[in-house]
């Protein structure tokens, strides 16, 4: 609108000079002649109620000062609460809600692990050769004779090393410099280990590259020490099972589901869907999200949740990498894959477990409110889970990452990316130096990880509490022993060991959320800022319209008069001074523009001078009654093209 | 002439005819823009120049406009609650604990009544599994055998039997497995008998066929597990046999609270089994409730910590277990309200035979706002289902009410796990012969929802709620348990007479964990006065205009624009009428006729009250001459008001 507006005002005194007589009506926009008629009609018609009593109060100097200051005090107020406004808002404050919701509810994901991990065929020979440098191993370092335990080769045993693996474990001496430990094991490796117990450590050389940096990965326990050391093998020997092709030996529900009910109905083989974990053996998600129907939760209560009898005897198990017996459960969302490291739950042989569950949701504002991702497509680390984006999938896959490009290859718990492969020492021969550096490093946040990783906007917990009691009972135990060897073909020797039932249903169907708010809305700024406007001006948003129309009218006027007087003087003399004749405005020549076809009739001429007592007058009051004449008769006389036409 | 009036007409005289007064609508709508307090209205009709004036009214509209809109915001996010948690410190009531043991009767006194039953299932074990009697039970079994009740034997049970289902056969072909002799007993049953099934594959299922009175209907219902099946077809007959056993033979044939409670010790004083109220639960016996409001005197903890909370050890039979019923062995816990019904069976947290388990609570309670601000009830009254439960309402109990209800109204009779509602009973075969059947169709409408229960029943405001983290240790000790045992079972002499072993005795410890209880408490984020005090903010932004404007508009341009409307209206038939009616000076009229007319054409606008009154001759003839004014113009509007007021007071007075 304003772009329009001085390109008519330029035209108007010009173009429609000639036309004169048409011009009967009200110009599209219209003018005033001087900065003194500007102000009257401001200061007449303005709503700010400060700026009458200070700009229109001219006669008396002292009046006006006064209100300049009080029109100054109440400014500075205002823009100091309009500052303290905005500040709050602009610092996007939240506020907490609670809502207690009962619904029927979704039941979550549930996965269970054997806590059994396989021996492939495929590196059926390779495990077995680290079974026995590790039984050398042990019995080195403890004098442990483990013949009874892992003695599938008890001829070859402390005899012909076909070949010996990197990364011997060693016994270390606390604190040594690592080429002297290194010495000191070796020559001390015949004394009883029992002796100054405290002094030694067990642990393992990685190095680098080419052999410049080693350093010791160090146990203060020989447990934890075999454990990993074992756990390292492993992965490297596992590394080498080509992808997609683990000839898993064909495993059915029923060798290690016992029993599977929902809701009190019994579950069939699309209620589940099976996967491989390294270290946790088979797992079996139930109502996983490709389940066509998902489960529903109507009531709280066992009756109302899943039920599982479940085989917890390890017949093929590796001693040296899983030391607990049982099962592994997790609940989780949905589109969450299962973190069994993160967050599981163990389950006891021989006994029913009864885990009641609470849900929990959190939605956090995203945007200017907090940190947080909606669905993670703005977080810098690319998923390499077939999920949804949770925190825990992203350090993860930032792990990965950082995994790849620092030592070159993907650890193996996690997932890779096409083109890359798992490490494997005799591949990359450095890697296990890199990755417990790495861990080093991540565990201090210096690869970024957790800061690149944030949290989503709404999360869904689950609170889980556990109840247990023995089962099967002394009564019940000899039919029910008795059926599920009957049915499943498989006779449970150790009793007691062999089965566990597992309960897992809702406690209560009401959940809380924690929802967050803005608690400074759009519209209750403005509503406080127009209450704190109308306190300390009573003025609106209009006024300040008022205000840009009168500094454009201002501008404008401004504008008409310099090229006036530039016409006046560079023009030609005779145009000149009719120009300089317009400027100078006469009460005289103020007649309205659309009386100027009659100028003959004696009505029109009545207001004529009723106009002149209204400009010498002083202002009156503001919307007396009587007033509305007098800013009539000032703001007709406007129209120059009239008055260039009268004389 | 009064001389109130004169003045009146005086002042009318000198005055220029606006305002309320005015006699058109324009003259009303000018008087009320220069005069209002509301900005940009005086701007309208002050301001020079055609687009001036327009955008000036486009202002004016989109303020207008804005205020409606932020003013509509406002009311619609009126109902929101704003939440604080508070964390207070003080000594808190202990909750009433009520503790089961998971077999609700002693078997060795209910065995009488459910011999038949028990024979069956072992016969359906063995024909299904093949499975025998240990050596141990025969003599038990004799025993029952010749116990037996011999006249009544009942004859319902064989009315479900256990069926074999072949998962391949495409007409899932049943079949039955009751020897020939059990279906001499039972003539009437409709199935067909056929072979006895010895050797089963593992592609066929185990379940069992319910059926409606005309067996036209029939529902088959199928477990992956013969464990689940057995257990299942027994809960079924064993829920039919004992809704015909009187609550008082039952209570007797459970748990004493001395005998199920060893030991008691609260806030560390002792106490005993009289400190415990008796509740009894139709499937899991005598519970017993510890601080049920026994004395009218609710027990407190003035400390946290597991010195000061309940400590029992409880005594769980193992040899006196149902083998069918439960397979479980160990005891359950709730922890509630004490005017609250404990649902063992939903939310009991079980305990462990030769285990302490220690049970921390932390006491979380929640205030909601009920109507407007959300769905919940105060105290259920206006909830549409009769509590069938003596306790305080809950969403759990509404639930459970209104299937109890339907399963009254459909299928005649009562479900045996929830109380009685007024005038019914348990269900049973002789007197329901197909309740079965009825109940499984209700259960599984009432999971899909189609009774309408989640509908009708709403969460309750309050609620208390103890957040529980278990921990078990091993116990009692390798060391301490000769001398434990020993000691409790010389305690425990007259109730039991056999010496204690380690996994008859359960330990449990329930305490708060501090005595901070949070509470969650919802609070009205608006308030009238903060509402009025937005409003007023959005009114004097935008227009700086107040609730006295508001008035002011209302009324302008409903009063006073419809008097006026009224009035011109008015003046109009009145003339029309006096016109038709009597041309009593012809001459007037015609001529007033002849001169209004043309100037009313020209001027489009609807003759107006001073448009018909007008008199003289020589404005008149003038205003041919002048062109039609557009709408409020200044000059026109001053011509005209001076006119009037020398037409009209002569005219009016």
């Amino acid at each position: 609108m304003k772009g329009d507006k001085p390109e008519e005002q330029g035209l108007d005194p010009e173009p429609e000079a000639p036309n004169q007589p048409t011009e009967e009506e009200e110009a599209l926009i219209e003018f005033h002649r001087s900065y003194r008629e500007l102000f009257q009609f401001f200061c007449n018609n303005t709503t700010i109620h400060g700026a009458i009593r200070l700009v229109c109060s001219q006669h008396n100097r002292m009046k006006t000062a006064f209100w300049a200051v009080l029109w100054l005090c109440t400014f500075g107020m205002m823009y100091w609460q309009f500052g303290l406004l905005f500040g709050e808002y602009f610092s996007y404050p939240v506020s907490l809600n609670i809502n207690l919701n009962s619904d029927k509810l979704v039941f979550p994901a549930v996965t269970v692990c054997t806590l059994n991990p396989y021996r492939y065929t495929e590196i059926k020979e390779e495990l077995e050769e680290l079974d026995r440098i590790a039984e050398q191993t042990l019995y080195d370092l403890y004098k442990y004779n483990c013949s009874n335990t892992l003695g599938a080769h008890p001829h070859r045993r402390r005899r012909d090393l076909g070949r010996t693996l990197p990364h011997p474990l060693q016994r270390l001496q606390v604190p040594p410099s690592p080429r002297q430990a290194r010495s000191a094991a070796s020559g001390m490796r015949d004394n009883n280990p029992q002796v100054n117990r405290e002094d030694w450590k067990i642990g393992f050389q990685l190095c680098n590259h080419n052999k410049s940096d080693c350093f010791y990965q160090t146990y203060s326990s020989g447990v934890d020490a075999v454990r990993e050391w074992y756990r390292f093998h492993y992965i490297n020997i596992l590394s080498r099972v080509p992808d997609g092709s683990p000839s898993l030996e064909e495993d059915t529900l029923g060798s290690f589901i016992f029993a599977c009910r929902f809701n009190q109905n019994s579950c069939n083989q699309a209620n589940y869907s099976r996967s491989y974990h390294l270290m946790y053996g088979n797992c079996y998600t139930f109502n996983h999200k490709n389940n066509s129907n998902l489960w529903m939760s109507s009531l709280p209560g066992i009756n109302n949740g899943l039920s599982l009898v479940l085989r917890t005897e390890q017949n093929d198990f590796i001693p040296l990498l899983s030391t607990v017996t049982g099962a592994r459960v997790m609940v989780h969302g949905q589109d969450e894959p299962a973190f069994m490291d993160d967050g599981g739950f163990n389950l006891r042989p021989g006994v029913e477990t009864s885990i009641s569950m609470k849900k929990e949701a959190l939605d956090r504002l995203g945007g200017n409110y907090g940190d947080c991702t909606k669905n993670g497509s703005d977080i810098p680390v690319k998923n390499l889970y077939a999920s949804n984006y949770t925190q825990q999938v992203c350090i993860h896959s930032c792990f990965q990452e950082s995994m790849i490009k620092e030592c070159g290859c993907a650890y193996i718990f996690y997932p890779k990316p096409q083109d890359v492969e798992y490490c494997d020492y005799w591949k990359h021969r450095s890697w296990g130096y890199c990755y417990y550096k790495l861990q080093v490093a991540f565990s201090m946040d210096s690869l970024g990880c957790f800061t690149k990783c944030r949290k989503p906007c709404s999360v869904t917990s689950y609170q889980l509490s556990a109840g247990y009691s023995r089962w099967p009972s002394v009564t019940s135990q000899d039919w029910v022993y008795q059926m599920l060897s009957r049915q499943n073909n498989y006779t449970i020797n150790n009793k007691r060991n062999g089965v566990a039932k597992l309960n897992i249903f809702f406690k209560e169907l009401n959940y809380k959320t924690n929802s967050e708010s803005p608690s400074v809305t759009m519209v209750t700024l403005l509503s406080n800022l127009g209450s704190q406007w109308s306190l300390w001006f009573g003025s609106s948003v209009l006024s300040v319209v008022e205000m840009a129309e009168l500094i454009f009218d201002l501008l404008v006027i401004t504008f008409l008069m310099l090229l006036r007087r530039f016409r006046s003087r560079y023009w030609s003399p005779g145009r000149g001074s009719r120009g300089a004749q317009e400027v100078a405005s006469t009460p005289a020549s103020s007649l309205p523009s659309r009386f100027c076809p009659h100028p003959t009739s004696p009505s029109p001429s009545q207001p004529g001078p009723a106009a002149h007592p209204a400009l010498t007058a002083p202002p009156p009051a503001y919307a007396t009654l009587g007033l509305h004449t007098s800013p009539l008769g000032s703001a007709e006389p406007s129209f120059s093209v009239c008055t260039a036409g009268e004389p | 002439m009064a001389p109130g009036e004169k003045i009146k007409a005086k002042i009318r005289k000198n005055l220029p005819m606006t305002g309320p007064q005015a006699p058109t609508i324009k003259e009303l709508m000018q008087w009320y823009c220069l005069n209002t307090n509301t900005h940009g209205c005086r701007r309208i009709v002050v301001s020079r120049g055609r687009l001036r004036r327009l955008l000036w009214i486009l202002f004016t509209l989109t303020a207008v406009a804005l205020i409606f809109w932020q003013c509509a915001l406002l009311i619609l996010s009126f109902y929101t609650v704003s939440v604080s948690i508070k964390v207070h410190f003080q000594k808190l009531d202990f909750p009433a604990v009520t503790i089961c043991n998971i077999n609700p009767y002693k078997y060795s006194a209910v065995r009488d009544i459910l011999s038949d039953l028990e024979q069956e299932t072992r016969d359906a074990l063995k024909t299904l599994y093949g499975f025998s009697e240990m050596k141990s039970r025969k003599r038990r079994e004799a025993e029952s055998w010749s116990s037996a009740w011999e006249g009544t034997r009942p004859k319902f049970i064989n009315l479900v039997p256990l069926l074999f289902f072949d998962e391949h056969a495409t007409g899932k072909v049943a079949r039955d497995f009751v020897t020939g002799r059990k279906r001499k007993v039972s003539g009437s049953i409709v199935h067909k008998a056929s072979d006895i099934m010895h050797v089963h594959q593992s592609n066929q299922v185990v379940g069992f066929k319910l059926c409606s009175n005309d067996t036209s209907d029939c529902a088959t219902y199928t477990f992956s597990s013969g464990v689940n099946a057995i257990q299942e077809w027994y809960k079924l007959h064993y829920m039919n046999i004992m809704a015909q056993v009187p609550l008082e033979k039952k209570i007797n044939m459970s748990y004493s609270a001395e005998e199920l409670l060893v030991t008691c010790f609260f806030d560390g004083v002792s106490c005993d089994a009289r400190n415990f109220t008796l509740f009894h639960h139709p499937m899991y016996g005598n519970c017993y409730t510890f601080n049920n409001r026994v004395n009218e005197t609710i027990l407190s903890t003035s400390m946290g910590g597991s010195e000061y909370g309940l400590q029992v050890i409880l005594y769980i039979n193992e040899e006196e277990y149902n083998p069918f019923l439960v397979s479980s062995t160990g005891a359950k816990v709730i922890v509630h309200q004490q005017d609250e019904y404990p649902f063992i069976e939903d939310v009991g947290t079980e305990i462990e035979t030769a285990m302490a388990t220690s049970i921390g609570m932390h006491l979380t309670e929640s205030f909601k706002l009920s109507k407007p601000y959300s769905q919940c009830t105060e105290d259920g009254k206006d909830v549409l289902v009769t509590n069938i439960y003596n306790a305080a309402y809950s969403l759990q109990i509404c639930l459970h009410s209104c299937f109890q209800t339907k399963m009254v109204e459909k299928c005649g009779c009562a479900q045996y796990s929830q109380p009685l509602p007024k005038g019914a009973n348990y269900c049973n075969y002789q007197q329901h012969s197909n309740w079965m059947y009825c109940y499984y169709k209700l259960q599984q409408a009432f999971v899909r929802e189609e009774l309408g229960c989640q509908a009708v029943c709403r969460e309750a405001c309050s609620f208390k709620e103890w957040t529980l983290t278990t921990s078990l240790a091993q116990w009692p000790s390798v060391v301490s348990e000769e001398w434990l045992l020993s000691v409790l079972t010389w305690d425990q002499g007259q109730q039991i007479n056999k010496k204690l072993n380690k996994t008859d005795l359960a330990k449990l410890l329930i305490f708060y964990k501090d005595l901070n209880h949070r509470s969650v408490v919802e609070n009205p984020d608006n308030t009238i006065p903060s509402l009025l005090s937005n409003f007023g903010g959005q009114l004097g932004l935008w227009l700086s205009c107040s609730i006295v404007c508001v008035i002011e508009i209302f009324e302008v341009f409903f009063i006073d624009s419809l008097s006026i409307l009224t009035r011109c209206w008015w003046q109009k038939t009145k003339e029309w009428w006096a016109r038709k009616q009597s041309p009593r000076c012809p001459e007037a009229s015609l001529s007033r006729r002849g001169q209004d007319n043309p100037a009313i054409d020209i001027d489009e606008d609807p003759p107006t009250f001073t448009s018909a009154l007008r008199l003289p001759p020589a404005p008149g003839t003038k205003m041919p001459g002048t062109p039609p004014p557009r709408y409020n113009t200044l000059r026109l509007e001053k011509a005209f008001s001076n006119q009037l007021t020398d037409t009209q007071v002569p005219d009016e007075s």
